[in-house]
């Protein structure tokens, strides 16, 4: 068989379109006429991302000659060699915006959360894989698998790492509805997070959106206990958020929530980085105000626009069709991955996949919700596109498995 | 796999499908509406953001004399800058010497602008020496951050005063700074004079420069290369009326002395001197003020921030006597010939002296002798055939009592009473005849001020004509001169023989009556009338009106010297000088000078009110 056939170009494509896509637009807020008012290490970061981008294609093609055995029999000690670090970062990392979750390795800064993803992943796919049945069907086994991931999910928290930690915790719904939890327990559990988010926008449309989902619920699942325990914790939620948002939080806490809600409210402090990414992304129209001429980018109006914020680059200087094709490529890669998982025969491959797809997304959701003010800011890379080393090490070698399970598809099996 | 399991897997994928597709469509969405629909909304937002909108003050308008020299033009003052995140502090103590000022106030100095912006630039120090400037300019390569600003100060280059005449700057207040587009805070506007009343020329118009900005505030140059920008348009250069010689001698004659003088050009009505002593110097209000002196003037008992000269309420004495003539004929209560007998004084109720014993006195002679037997006569046939309403209408004809609109501010109307004014002051049916002789000659409740004076001492010289009094002749705007056109109307009522016989008055007066001894110059032939206002509080006023060539009149000089004495003993000699110089270019009688200069008005009360 002609490896070439079976090879998802697809994937492939697209990863390298985006990381391409990444590289003028870390070029551009790095290196463009933007670059007198930054300090010199964050000038570089444009060569250290190609350093980056050439050695994860690297790891991207040794990966390809790996069987994808290996992927779930190394599973269990990746998860757990990646958790140890993870809680040596936590005393002895070095701490990046308020974030310790770095180690120097050799003299390079490593993000080990990122790799963490991965680890946690492979593990949670090889648990609920290796036994004869799709497990989350039973609660016991859905349970331990949430602690696979609520454990790291804790540590990269503690770490003060809150958007990884959300990506991690993210992953619970998904991959244990892709095994068989079921389907109201599955909405059940993201139910929070939507509920959660309207409730914050407007009290009205949090109720409206905990009712429906109450509804749903009990006609997906039809068990009454579950109903109820939705309806309660929903009535919590909002009454949490209510007197968490007017009475609990912290001033500058509140300031953030209020600020995504309504940016104007303070343009000068909290506000100021919504106005000022929504601005850049607006002002850029269809086509763009033209490479290294976004005046948003170029005089500095954006923080951290060489990661968190690139996408207001993308959007200035490119506009509408080129951060629109960002958001198409991912949709297609998504897409293009989650039917691979659909027609993989191995349990433990599929689950990888659906993995692998639910942090693309949520990264995807985040980082592009929280420049176009659709989402509190909160920290967190676009793949492949933001600079990052290890970000992108982490996420690469994510395609590298995804590449490697989907072009050894039809030698797997059901079983591991 | 069973089929139940296979069914679960077509169904999540599906869902999983839904979600992706769900989730991108939310953001593709998003997308559209920021770029798209609110292109509009934010592509201006982002550049205003860049752009910072810098305005530059155009240059105020310069003030010229009637020869067209400069009597008000700008000078520039420096103003040292600082950006803080530029700026080295090891250079302290090179900065400190090159300033003058100690470290440690220098370092104060920059803590404060650092709480401003570390980024932008503030005022370090302001108006410095151009010596000390000069000095920071020589070194400016070892001073990171140092940069300067040059603004402008009214600058006084002649050595005339005319404090009162040009005005002085201030600050801008609230509620101008609310009605106008054309101001920033801070801004200086005329207060005063001239510069108050032609603050809308001299002012100029804002010029706009668009400079690019970084999100730190740092200015990053010209937006465009400045294709933008909006130059500034300088202000209107004003054309005085203003004769320097002699408005530096009516200063120099009043100096010490409290009043004001008034000249003009009895056909036109320009000005070429206006003065109110004491006065005070516009240059040290000026730029950075002084405020030691602010507070000073301001707080001076002598008030010389006061314009006596259109401002001050005095009873105008003889003075006012030709226009009574004026108004007896005119209302038909005597002619020409109508004699009254003088025996020194005027019975009416009871005795109104008079300064002599003048005996048979027709107008010719009553105006010469300044006789009040004949006016206080005057006065009480004019009140009683024709009542007191029908002289101060025609008295009010001649620009007193009323505003004369001359083109400064705080123009006081003054008094010319009629009977609604006698109901108020006194209170209905509780005046009477014995309020209103007193009038006849310039006594009791009338007031004027030294220009209506000179207002209507131009009719009578000018052959009848109300004249509209102003200080300029001209406004130029951007190399157009715009020539004022003041109004000049006739006074109806006025005809030639009784002007004759009242200029014929008015010479004798400086030929044989009251001004002889001072007035009658050999430069040209004067008229003129001299009055002294009794003043309660101290020695009377003194007060002369006159005009020269008596046949052809050029020139109107009123003088008004408070507790000066009589009209002849100093307003009259004050006045023959500046009419000396005006038709020779110098003093002739030096001795009248040194008199003038040495003359000490008295006794007056330290705590009277003006």
């Amino acid at each position: 068989m002609n490896w070439y056939k079976n090879f998802d170009w697809i994937t492939a494509f697209i990863w390298l379109a985006l990381s391409s896509i990444g590289l003028v637009a870390i070029y551009s807020a790095t290196q463009g006429p933007v670059s007198q008012f930054l300090p010199e290490y964050i000038q570089n970061n444009f060569y250290k991302q190609l350093v980056w981008i050439t050695i994860s294609i690297i790891i991207v093609i040794s990966l390809q000659f790996t069987a994808p055995r290996t992927f779930s029999q190394i599973s269990y000690f990746f998860y757990g060699f990646f958790l140890l670090i993870t809680i040596y970062t936590l005393f002895f990392g070095v701490e990046i915006n308020g974030a310790k979750s770095w180690i120097d390795v050799f003299g390079f800064r490593y993000q080990v959360s990122e790799t963490m993803k991965v680890g946690t992943i492979l593990a949670v796919a090889n648990y609920l894989s290796n036994r004869r049945n799709i497990q989350s069907e039973r609660l016991d086994s859905a349970l331990f698998a949430a602690l696979l991931i609520i454990v790291p999910g804790v540590l990269v928290l503690m770490q003060n790492d809150t958007g990884t930690a959300l990506v991690l915790f993210s992953l619970i719904p998904f991959m244990l509805f892709w095994s068989g939890l079921p389907y109201g327990i599955s909405l059940f559990i993201i139910s929070p997070a939507i509920i959660g988010y309207f409730t914050i926008l407007d009290l009205m449309w949090g109720t409206i959106a905990a009712i429906v989902i109450s509804i749903v619920i009990f006609f997906v699942q039809k068990r009454p206990w579950l109903t109820v325990v939705s309806v309660v914790t929903n009535v919590v939620i909002i009454g949490g958020i209510n007197f968490a948002v007017n009475s609990l939080l912290q001033p500058h806490q509140k300031a953030r929530i209020v600020a995504f809600a309504n940016p104007s409210f303070d343009p000068q402090g909290v506000g100021w980085n919504v106005i000022q990414a929504k601005t850049a992304i607006g002002s850029g129209g269809l086509t763009g105000k033209g490479f290294l001429e976004g005046t948003q980018t170029q005089l500095k109006f954006l923080p951290e626009q060489w990661t968190d914020f690139i996408f207001c680059v993308i959007g200035e200087e490119f506009g509408f069709l080129g951060a629109g094709l960002v958001i198409v490529l991912f949709m297609i890669l998504l897409l293009n991955l989650i039917s691979g998982a659909g027609s993989h025969k191995n349990p433990f491959a599929q689950s990888v996949l659906v993995g692998i797809v639910s942090i693309y997304l949520i990264h995807l959701l985040i980082n592009t919700g929280s420049a176009m003010g659709l989402l509190p800011v909160i920290g967190l890379p676009l793949p492949f596109v933001s600079y990052g080393g290890s970000a992108f090490l982490s996420n690469s070698l994510m395609i590298g498995i995804a590449l490697n399970l989907l072009m050894y598809k039809r030698e797997s099996t059901i079983f591991t | 796999m069973n089929f139940r399991q296979r069914k679960r897997i077509r169904t999540s994928i599906r869902v999983l499908q839904a979600i992706i597709l769900g989730i991108t469509i939310i953001l593709l969405g998003r997308l559209y509406k920021l770029q798209i629909l609110d292109y509009e909304t934010y592509n201006p937002l982002s550049k205003e953001n860049s752009l910072r909108q810098e305005y530059v003050q155009p240059a105020r308008g310069l003030i010229f004399d009637a020869n067209d020299n400069l009597l008000v033009d700008n000078e520039p003052i420096y103003t040292i800058t600082i950006v803080p995140s530029n700026y080295n502090q090891e250079k302290n103590k090179l900065l400190a010497r090159l300033l003058s000022i100690t470290e440690n106030d220098l370092s104060e100095r920059i803590t404060e602008a650092q709480r401003f912006s570390w980024h932008r630039p503030s005022k370090l120090m302001a108006e410095v020496d151009f010596e000390i400037f000069s000095n920071i300019q020589e070194h400016i390569y070892e001073l990171p951050g140092i940069n300067h600003q040059i603004e402008s100060k009214r600058h006084y280059p002649q050595e005339l005063r005319a404090s009162h005449v040009l005005g002085y700057l201030r600050e801008i207040s609230e509620n101008e700074f609310q009605q106008s587009d054309q101001y920033l805070l801070g801004d200086k506007v005329g207060k005063t004079g001239m510069e108050w009343f032609y603050e809308s020329y001299l002012r100029g118009t804002l010029g706009i420069s668009y400079v690019k900005v970084n999100a730190l505030g740092q200015d990053l140059g010209n937006y465009e290369e400045g294709v933008q920008n909006q130059a500034p348009r300088a202000g209107s250069d004003i054309y005085t009326t203003l004769n320097p010689d002699l408005q530096l001698l009516a200063e120099d004659l009043m100096e010490g002395k409290r009043g004001g003088v008034v000249a003009l050009n009895p056909k036109t009505g320009a000005v070429k001197a206006m003065v109110s002593s004491p006065f005070y110097d516009l240059a040290r209000l000026a730029g950075k003020m002084d405020r030691d002196y602010w507070v000073e003037i301001n707080a001076d008992t002598t008030t010389p921030l006061y314009n006596r000269s259109i401002s001050a309420l005095q009873p105008p004495g003889s003075t006012f006597k030709p226009l009574m003539a004026l108004i007896g004929l005119q209302l038909g209560v005597i002619t020409p010939d109508t004699k009254v007998f003088c025996d020194g004084a005027y019975y009416k109720g009871r005795a109104y002296k008079c300064t002599g014993q003048h005996g048979n006195q027709d107008m010719l002679h009553a105006i010469q002798n300044s006789c009040n037997t004949y006016f206080f006569s005057l006065m009480n046939k004019i009140a009683l055939e024709r009542g007191l309403n029908a002289w101060s209408d025609l008295v009010k004809t001649t620009g007193l009592g009323v505003k004369n609109n001359i083109d400064i501010p705080n123009e006081n109307r003054g008094i010319i009473p009629d009977s609604a004014y006698f109901d108020k002051l006194f209170g209905v049916r509780k005046w009477g005849i014995g309020d209103i002789i007193n009038l006849g000659v310039g006594q009791g409740v009338v007031s004027v001020s030294p220009l209506q004076l000179a207002v209507y001492g131009s009719s009578i010289a000018n052959g009848g004509y109300r004249i509209q009094p102003h200080l300029v002749r001209g406004i130029r705007r951007e190399n157009q001169s715009i020539p004022t056109h003041p109004a000049k109307d006739r006074i109806n009522w006025l005809d030639s023989t009784g002007l004759g016989i009242v200029r014929e008055g008015m010479r004798r007066v400086v030929t044989d009556g009251s001004a002889r001894w001072y007035a009658n110059i050999k430069a040209a032939e004067v008229a003129g009338k001299t009055g002294t206002s009794q003043n309660p509080h101290g020695q009377d006023h003194s007060w002369f009106m006159g005009f020269a060539p008596y046949k052809n009149p050029e020139i109107i000089v009123v003088a008004f010297i408070e507790n000066g004495g009589y009209g002849s003993v100093i307003a009259a000699p004050i006045a023959a000088l500046m009419m000396e110089k005006y038709f020779t270019g110098k003093i002739q009688r030096q001795w009248v000078y040194e008199r003038v200069k040495n003359f000490v008005p008295k006794p007056y009360e330290p705590d009277e009110d003006e």
